[in-house]
């Protein structure tokens, strides 16, 4: 995303309402519980003094994979919805 | 990364105390108003690279942004020697010295009241938050280190009950309250704090939730929760046969008065009751009556805790509108929602006009309870004989209850149908998906009848409760039963809602 359009997005309080729906989603359909054993059993592996990075770099693929296609196309769907709104509002 | 500070971020906060993180966090983490935001949108950006992205810090020293990705943060740190930087996505700390992120505790509980703060501003109600435990729940769980694993073949929560001659409408409706998720929730929890116990029904239910869940597998006797409804709801008391749907709402109502021994009213209404049985069962049915002359709307809000439904032809139907029995939950539904005409016998004195005039009156769910309640009105009783209506009426898993709601439901409310929320308020987070978790069916005739039970113990998982005897059950034997009186709960729980209403 270019920056012009996010400034607007942070602006206005969309951004935080679609980071939002986005962690309440990924709540829903258990990714966040998914995600949290990973990392549990990291840290069970590796001692709980492993690095932020270390784990962030071992969890960050499969996490990504993890997601449901239907939470990807629902928050794709309503930020394309937000920038189509925004670029109505800049036109009139 | 470390659970109790470090002695760099110690050193920091003994010598200029807590309010740098406390400005950047509230401009720039959370922003907690709409200068906030403004703000944030314009200067987040990596003072080397302009990116808003890449894990973008700023330097808990001096006014500097850089993104971590590609190390401009790490540069500022080594020029400069400040050792000290907040991730501007999440609000951690990142210590150089110590090579990773730590936690302190004094800037948590700033973090967490500023995202209250936050949400509060954008009028969200209140964030997602997982739970944790409180010390003295913490303590519990060291002390009682042995834990249960729910797997999907457990029989957890599963007990037959011993029929105390004709006590099946009892025993079906036990069995649909104790696998309530959100009411087992709240009694393993151990929230039920009571003034009087032993005539409590509330604590009865929590004794009884201990049972089920206990591991034992003989079969229980309700003699003391048979008693107490007999002594607290006297048109209850006796040896026939009764009615399960009455004594589900009689139970729910003496459970909510014995609530009250210890209330939590509500700070804005002091007559709305914001008891475990309220909070679950209540929802909010509007009434609206429009005057035909007029047209003048006066709309009624009342409490429900179900909703009763008919199975017969429509009453009187006549004009466009006349259908005949209906033959799904979704009709029932759908007519029940539908505006009636009170007629030329039933005329009502407009507040509008002031004159009495004929007017229609369309019922629709103001406010969704957690777990909606349905009746089907299998049984008629008139003045020529009772009856018992047993037409098949198919019923869904998954119900969606949006169609009945007010604002959809009806012409007379003025929310415009906005496709783009403003500020915030999306509508995305108004879901009213529910799913099905018990059904009592009623087998036999009028006179010699026998309740059961289905009730889903866990995701898919469904049993058949007869009494003392518990059989597995598969769901198309559960949606292909007659149904009586139909538990739905919700599937998503809306965090903090009650605090906006």
């Amino acid at each position: 995303m270019k920056s012009a359009p996010h400034q607007r997005l942070v602006m206005v309080g969309d951004r935080d309402a679609l980071k939002e729906l986005l962690r309440l989603r990924l709540v829903e359909c258990g990714w966040r519980d998914q995600v949290k054993i990973i990392c549990k059993d990291l840290i069970k592996e590796n001692g709980q003094d492993i690095a932020y990075d270390t784990l962030l770099s071992t969890v960050t693929s499969r996490a990504r994979s993890l997601v449901p296609d239907s939470v990807k196309k629902e928050l794709l769907q309503k930020i394309k919805n937000h920038l189509m709104a925004q670029e109505e509002s800049l036109k009139s | 990364m470390s659970d109790h500070g470090c002695i760099h971020l110690n050193n920091f906060k003994a010598a200029k105390g807590i309010q740098p993180y406390k400005v950047i966090h509230s401009y720039f983490v959370t922003s907690t108003s709409t200068e906030a935001r403004v703000r944030k949108a314009v200067s987040c950006l990596c003072h080397t690279c302009k990116t808003y992205k890449d894990r973008l810090h700023s330097c808990l020293h001096c006014i500097f942004f850089g993104c971590y990705s590609k190390g401009h943060i790490q540069e500022h740190a080594k020029t400069k020697k400040h050792f000290l930087a907040v991730d501007l996505c999440y609000g951690n700390i990142l210590c150089f010295q110590c090579g990773d992120y730590v936690y302190d505790r004094e800037l948590t509980a700033v973090a967490k009241s500023q995202w209250s703060q936050s949400a509060r501003s954008l009028s969200l109600g209140e964030f997602y938050r997982a739970w944790e435990p409180t010390q003295v729940e913490a303590d519990l769980l060291r002390k009682n280190p042995r834990r249960r694993r729910i797997v999907e073949n457990s029989t957890i929560g599963l007990r037959g009950l011993i029929n105390l001659g004709s006590t099946c409408f009892m025993n079906c409706i036990v069995q649909a309250l104790i696998h309530t998720p959100l009411l087992r929730d709240y009694f393993l929890a151990d929230r039920h704090h009571c003034p009087q116990p032993s005539r409590c029904l509330v604590c009865e239910v929590s004794h009884l939730f201990q049972e089920f869940y206990s591991g034992n597998k003989a079969p229980l006797t309700l003699h003391k929760l048979l008693h107490l409804i007999w002594t607290h709801a006297r048109h209850l008391a006796g040896y026939e046969q009764q009615d399960a749907h009455e004594f589900f709402i009689a139970t729910l109502d003496v459970l909510h008065r014995h609530c009250e021994a210890a209330p939590i009213l509500v700070k804005d209404n002091p007559h709305h009751c914001n008891c475990i049985i309220d909070q679950i069962f209540t929802g909010g049915l509007q009434s609206d009556v429009v005057c035909q002359a007029c047209n003048g709307v006066s709309t009624t809000i009342d409490p429900f805790w179900d909703i009763s439904l008919d199975l017969g032809p429509t009453a009187g139907a006549s004009g466009p509108d006349s259908s005949g029995p209906p033959t799904s939950l979704l009709d029932c539904l759908e007519r029940f929602t539908r505006a009636e005409h009170l007629g030329s016998s039933a005329k009502i004195k407009c507040s509008n006009c002031q004159t009495y005039q004929e007017s229609t009156k369309q019922l629709t769910m103001k406010q969704l309870p957690i777990v909606a309640s349905f009746h089907l009105k299998r049984f008629e009783h008139s003045s020529i004989q009772d009856k018992k209506i047993s037409t098949f009426i198919a019923f869904p898993e998954q119900l969606d209850m949006t169609p009945f709601m007010s604002h959809k439901r009806n012409g007379n409310n003025n929310t415009t149908i906005d496709s783009f929320p403003k500020n915030g308020e999306d509508t995305a987070f108004g879901d009213n998906r529910y799913s099905l978790f018990a059904v009592i069916n009623h087998e036999g005739s009028l006179e010699t009848g026998h309740y059961t039970a289905f009730i889903r113990q866990q995701r898919d998982q469904w049993f058949k409760c007869d009494d003392h005897l518990i059989t597995r059950a598969k769901l198309k034997d559960v949606l292909t039963s007659e149904g009586y009186l139909l538990f739905y709960h919700k599937q998503i729980l809306e965090y903090g809602k009650n605090s906006k209403v």
